[in-house]
């Protein structure tokens, strides 16, 4: 079970929380916090995996907890998901190693994507016993992960859940298995963030996650096309063909 | 306004050009006075460069004084004034120049002065009177000036109040179509209720952080659209088939906010909502030359005839979108509605192709 603490200024909004976290496998919902020092305390007390945190609340804010949390020597150090009504702290949040920050109101199919990536992290961090638990510590220095807004929500999207990126001039469109998101970025800046072991170019106008590829066909045209797991086709350049022979030979 | 070195320039090119007048004078008429064209000019420049520059120094410290003077101010305050300026210049000129007048023999200081007021008091006196009507009459321009600059400013406020004001109408209209829908949900579906909730939040949320902006890039509007068609989605479940295709390098261009979530709403009310089933509604965007097409389609029941009693035809929404359109791009736009075949209704914006000089920067990370 994942130790797991609620906290939040208002009542209504931990009900919600707590009500939501039991659809949640393997979560169990060990305190609530309404103020920083009960939280602080509880957690101390406690030591959940993973901390539910609203950001405004009386005396300290979600931020000022987090450092506090870090700074002192606990262990486990618990993940942490901002929840919160504001979107200006997003960016903040991603840079401190946050899960996810969500936004209220959220469902429970958000909550759900969110406490599945803290479930694999955590697994993943007690497999790691040399690991103090912080997330972000692996060397390489490819994202792993990025931030946006889309729709109104913010998105902490790991690149592994990316399917596919396509370019739209000034734009890509970064398809996942459910969404596509549109963001101003530029291929080139994007590709040169990207793990190369992991994505590959396979047209000026596409990347594709390599993860999810299942074959390169040659069509009835001549023309190569990556064919994805779930069926859906790229079309790819001849320029960009040897890029993935090597990777096919290579696997 | 006036450069002082423009100003005093002027007066002394003002004295060279006498100093001129009076070389050619003497050369023609008083040959056996000789003097010097260096001399002349000297003469003639100083006295004009004393002139400017008192008038320069009067008008610095009294300049408020030359719009707001009366006909009795004039009379009583700046005719002396004049006459004291005019003497006063004289008099340091004359101290200056002991070698006038040509051609006379030996005087003393008052005679001298005395001799030349006589020849220039008349020129000093029309020459500070030009200057005081030149100075007035750019004062009068700076007003008219600003007059019209300030209506010009009051009429683009007014505008964008009534801007402003189209926008506000637009929300509220569809913010309790939305919640009575909510409303309705959470007796039925209460994940249905939640999500139909976070929806509106995340529309909502987009609407208040854009604020008052008018003109937005295409791709936060079809954002906002997709949203809402989202919400549409939901229900209407699965009677709506919907399209949206737009040209990638229009991303950028400028629409009014929110200038087509009325349309979209106004197919879904009077056309789709009609349907029972295998509606469509599509969304195209184009670019047509110097003009970005933006076409509604959707099938209904057409354009009903005994709808249609003037304006109120379409709602108030419509009639926003057209005036909206109107007040951003004048007679440069194009609003126009159609019954096709079928009973499919296409609405089609047509607005001039703006792109934002700088895109607007949103939030995007990368880190581990």
């Amino acid at each position: 079970m994942i130790h797991t603490v609620i906290a939040d200024d208002e009542v209504l909004a931990r009900q919600k929380l707590r009500q939501l976290l039991r659809n949640e496998p393997e979560i169990d919902v060990v305190g609530e916090g309404a103020t920083a020092s009960e939280t602080i305390d509880l957690v101390r007390a406690t030591k959940p995996q993973l901390l539910f945190l609203d950001i405004q609340m009386p005396g300290m804010d979600g931020f000022d907890i987090a450092t506090e949390l870090c700074s002192s020597n606990l262990t486990p150090k618990p993940h942490i998901i901002f929840t919160t009504a504001h979107d200006q702290y997003a960016l903040r949040a991603f840079e401190i190693h946050a899960m996810d920050y969500l936004l209220k109101p959220f469902t429970q199919e958000r909550l759900s994507s969110a406490v599945d990536r803290a479930r694999k992290e955590i697994l993943l961090s007690s497999q790691q016993p040399a690991g103090n638990g912080a997330p972000g510590q692996s060397g390489s220095h490819y994202t792993t992960r990025i931030v946006f807004k889309s729709r109104g929500r913010i998105v902490f999207l790991p690149v592994s859940d990316i399917r596919w990126i396509s370019a739209e001039e000034n734009y890509v469109r970064i398809c996942t298995q459910n969404e596509t998101h549109l963001l101003r970025e530029t291929m080139a800046r994007l590709e040169e963030k990207l793990d190369p072991d992991m994505f590959l170019r396979v047209h000026r106008s596409s990347i594709v996650n390599l993860q999810h590829v299942k074959e390169v066909r040659t069509e009835a045209d001549g023309e190569y096309a990556v064919v994805l797991v779930n069926g859906e086709k790229l079309t790819m350049s001849r320029g960009y063909r040897s890029r993935i022979n090597g990777w096919l030979t290579h696997s | 306004m006036l450069h002082p070195v423009v100003f005093v320039g002027a007066f002394t090119l003002l004295g060279l050009l006498f100093a001129l007048q009076e070389w050619v004078s003497l050369h023609s008429w008083n040959s056996h006075i000789t003097i010097t064209f260096r001399l002349l000019i000297a003469a003639w420049c100083v006295h004009y460069f004393l002139l400017g520059t008192i008038c320069w120094v009067l008008w610095r410290l009294f300049g408020h004084h030359v719009q707001k003077a009366t006909l009795f101010h004039m009379a009583t305050r700046i005719l002396p004034l004049s006459l004291a300026v005019s003497v006063f210049e004289e008099m340091i000129w004359v101290a200056i120049f002991p070698g006038r007048p040509i051609g006379l023999p030996h005087m003393s200081y008052w005679q001298r002065l005395a001799f030349h007021l006589d020849s220039d008091i008349v020129d000093s006196l029309v020459i500070f009177w030009a200057v005081f009507f030149l100075l007035r009459g750019i004062g009068y321009y700076q007003l008219y000036r600003e007059t019209v600059l300030a209506a010009v400013q009051l009429e683009t406020q007014f505008a964008n109040a009534q801007l402003r004001a189209l926008r506000m109408q637009l929300n509220p209209h569809f913010l309790f179509n939305t919640m009575n829908s909510i409303s309705s949900l959470m007796q039925t579906d209460i994940a249905a209720a939640d999500k139909m909730l976070e929806q509106l939040s995340s529309l909502l949320r987009i609407t208040l952080e854009r604020g008052d902006v008018q003109l937005i890039p295409l791709s936060d509007e079809m954002e906002f659209i997709e949203m809402y068609l989202a919400m549409q989605d939901r229900r209407f479940t699965g009677r709506v088939r919907q399209e949206v295709s737009v040209e990638p390098d229009l991303y950028d261009a400028l629409v009014p906010a929110m200038i087509l979530q009325p349309v979209i709403e106004n197919a879904y009310t009077h056309g789709l909502s009609k349907l029972e089933k295998d509606g469509l509604i599509a969304i195209d965007v184009r670019r047509n030359n110097e003009t970005l097409a933006i076409s509604v389609i959707n099938s209904g029941l057409g354009l009903h005839p005994q709808n249609s009693n003037g304006a109120g035809r379409h709602g108030v929404g419509l009639t926003n979108v057209k005036d909206r359109l109107h007040l951003h791009y004048g007679n440069s736009q194009a609003f126009t509605i159609e019954e096709l075949a079928n009973g499919k209704v296409r609405v089609v914006l047509s607005l001039p192709l703006q792109f934002s000089e700088r895109p607007t920067r949103q939030l995007t990370g990368y880190g581990v």
